[in-house]
């Protein structure tokens, strides 16, 4: 059976940036190659300069590589037909803020060469996938940070990309924002589509995405399928739900019996914080 | 793709570039100068300038007034928004990100460019226009008043029919005439390249405020390069025949357009007719600048990486 072509190839990529005080240039990205497979989410994780954005830049033509390259389903990055499948939410996007929600989703359908009733269409489906039909006819110009993100999000889907990329989706948006866009990665995820994200907050990747990079001062420092990069090899986790405590009692004495197991430890699992706080919020909306 | 659905398709994104272009300029208020324009207008009415011609020029120099204070007008905003716009525009979908949004979508650059560009030319065209519209309106209710009274003058005076033909043709030269309306339209040329220019100086400037400056440098300088480059080129060569003088003569008036030949809009004004060769070879000419720029533009633009 033949192979798919890999949704985004990265093959050595480098990226040198000219410094204007320095006679040494700035490396980036320094040697990342990452392949992610058709339907995949993939998470690139970093502190903030380690070059995520850049990759991702360089994936979109945005930047020329240095040296290496990039492909978007075997098409090069640096060709404008590569685009035709994908869709773009960069970091903190900001739209023309003299359109209403529905016209910047019309504007970005044309520019794809999307019309008439396919791009109403699409537009209303959208709209509705982002929850913003209420808003469709408001200027962009009063929307709040978590109604961008959706907009931006909805733009980047407009063409029914193959692949979409997000650049830090839910940087500065509240938890609830969050969540519902965490929930659209999801539902892209269910519907065959390449997720390839990049962001700093650990939690929220390791909730969406099933394969991950590690990228340290423009170098790929780890990469793999998440579950197999953040197993305990050694350790097996058993949580119970209305457990007597001599029956939890009773299991302990057991592991102590065993020869070779031992009891790391016991007790209730915690709640994050995060889901501490939507819980509380949702009662507080239920009451209201 | 064929070669005819590939064009299509260019044209297309190019189209809702420009349409979106326009909208953001328009949806900015730009088109509230034309209040100001009317009231330019309306004031030029009232300059009586002093009169040393007989009576037989008595309101000719109301007409002359009003065509020279409307394409002023006209030439003063269609300079300044040819380069504010332009100079606007690009730096500000930059700043803003939107322009990662554009250029993540199947957007070659230059379609990009091309349309940002036509979306202020259609701008300027369409404020033109208007421009025209008053212009014209006014000027015709106020060449027949001014005929009415000088032909019951030349009546009441009992001019020869002959005298009184030449009077009318007369007052008719400096009314709404075709030369008129292609004086309108070299404007719009002028403006064409202006903003081309401010397009090409966006693409590498690193502010709107930079680009603005320059373009307006530019605008001046076009105005006395044609003089600076023969005075300076002869005397500097002995002879203007020298091919490299020549050379550079012709790189500095690539680079840096000659605005003077414009100032057919002066004799237009005087009431002069325009010949249409004229008007053909600004057509010419500013289309060869349209070009040069947006090419050397997309050049720049092709090479940035944001």
């Amino acid at each position: 059976m033949t192979q798919p072509t890999p949704a985004v190839e990265i093959r050595h990529l480098v990226k040198d940036f000219k410094t204007s005080f320095k006679r040494q240039p700035l490396r980036a990205v320094d040697d990342v190659s990452i392949r992610i497979m058709p339907g995949e989410v993939y998470g690139l994780i970093g502190p903030n300069g380690s070059g995520k954005s850049t990759t991702m830049k360089a994936l979109l033509g945005l930047v020329a590589p240095t040296s290496g390259e990039c492909s978007i389903f075997g098409k090069d990055s640096l060709k404008v037909d590569s685009r035709n499948e994908v869709g773009f939410l960069p970091e903190n996007p900001y739209f023309y803020k003299h359109l209403s929600g529905e016209e910047t989703l019309e504007f970005y359908g044309k520019l794809c060469g999307i019309k008439g009733v396919k791009l109403r269409g699409r537009v209303k489906e959208l709209l509705e996938l982002v929850d913003l039909s209420g808003a469709s006819h408001r200027r962009i110009g009063g929307y709040s940070k978590g109604m961008l993100q959706r907009i931006g999000l909805a733009q980047a889907l407009i063409q029914e990309p193959r692949l979409v990329i997000l650049d830090e989706p839910t940087a500065g948006v509240d938890p609830v924002g969050s969540r519902e866009i965490r929930d659209l990665i999801f539902k892209l995820k269910g519907q065959g589509i390449t997720v390839f994200l990049c962001s700093h907050l650990l939690e929220q990747v390791q909730e969406v995405c099933d394969h991950v990079g590690i990228i340290f001062q423009g170098k790929m420092v780890k990469e793999g399928r998440l579950e197999d990069l953040i197993a305990i090899e050694d350790q097996t986790e058993l949580v119970m739900k209305d457990a007597s405590p001599e029956l939890v009692a009773r299991i302990e004495e057991m592991i102590a019996k065993d020869g070779s197991a031992s009891l790391v430890r016991s007790g209730k699992p915690r709640t994050t914080l995060e889901r501490l706080f939507l819980r509380e919020t949702r009662k507080q909306e239920g009451k209201n | 793709m064929n070669p005819l659905s590939q064009t299509l398709s260019h044209a297309s994104r190019i189209g809702v570039i420009a349409r979106h272009a326009f909208t953001q300029l328009v949806r900015m208020k730009v088109f509230y100068f034309l209040a100001f324009f009317a009231v330019i207008l309306i004031a030029s009415n009232f300059f009586n300038l002093p009169q040393h011609e007989g009576p037989e020029s008595a309101g000719i120099n109301i007409l002359r007034s009003i065509k020279s204070w409307s394409l002023g007008a006209m030439t003063l905003f269609s300079v300044v928004l040819s380069i504010v716009a332009t100079a606007l525009l690009l730096p500000k979908d930059v700043e803003d990100r939107t322009l990662y949004t554009i250029l993540a979508k199947p957007v070659p650059r230059l379609d990009y460019l091309a349309g940002k560009l036509l979306g202020v030319l259609l701008l300027v065209f369409v404020s033109l226009a208007m421009m025209d519209v008053l212009m014209t309106g006014i000027l015709h209710l106020r060449t027949n008043m001014v005929l009415a009274d000088q032909m019951a003058m030349a009546e009441a005076r009992s001019w020869p029919a002959a005298d009184i033909a030449l009077l009318k043709s007369d007052i008719l030269a400096q009314g709404p005439t075709a030369s008129l309306q292609g004086a309108v339209f070299s404007v719009f040329l002028r403006a064409t390249i202006i903003a081309s220019m401010a397009m090409l100086i966006s693409t590498f400037s690193s502010s709107t405020l930079f680009t603005t400056i320059i373009s307006f440098l530019i605008y001046f300088i076009g105005h006395f390069q044609a003089d600076a480059r023969a005075a300076y080129l002869t005397q500097e060569a002995g002879t203007s025949d020298s091919f490299w003088m020549r050379g550079i003569s012709l790189l500095i008036s690539l680079v840096l357009p000659d605005f003077q030949l414009f100032n057919v809009i002066d004799a237009v004004i005087e009431g002069q007719v325009m010949p249409l060769m004229i008007l053909g070879k600004l057509t010419l000419i500013g289309l060869f600048y349209f070009v040069f720029y947006v090419i050397a533009s997309w050049f720049v633009f092709a090479r940035k990486e944001f």
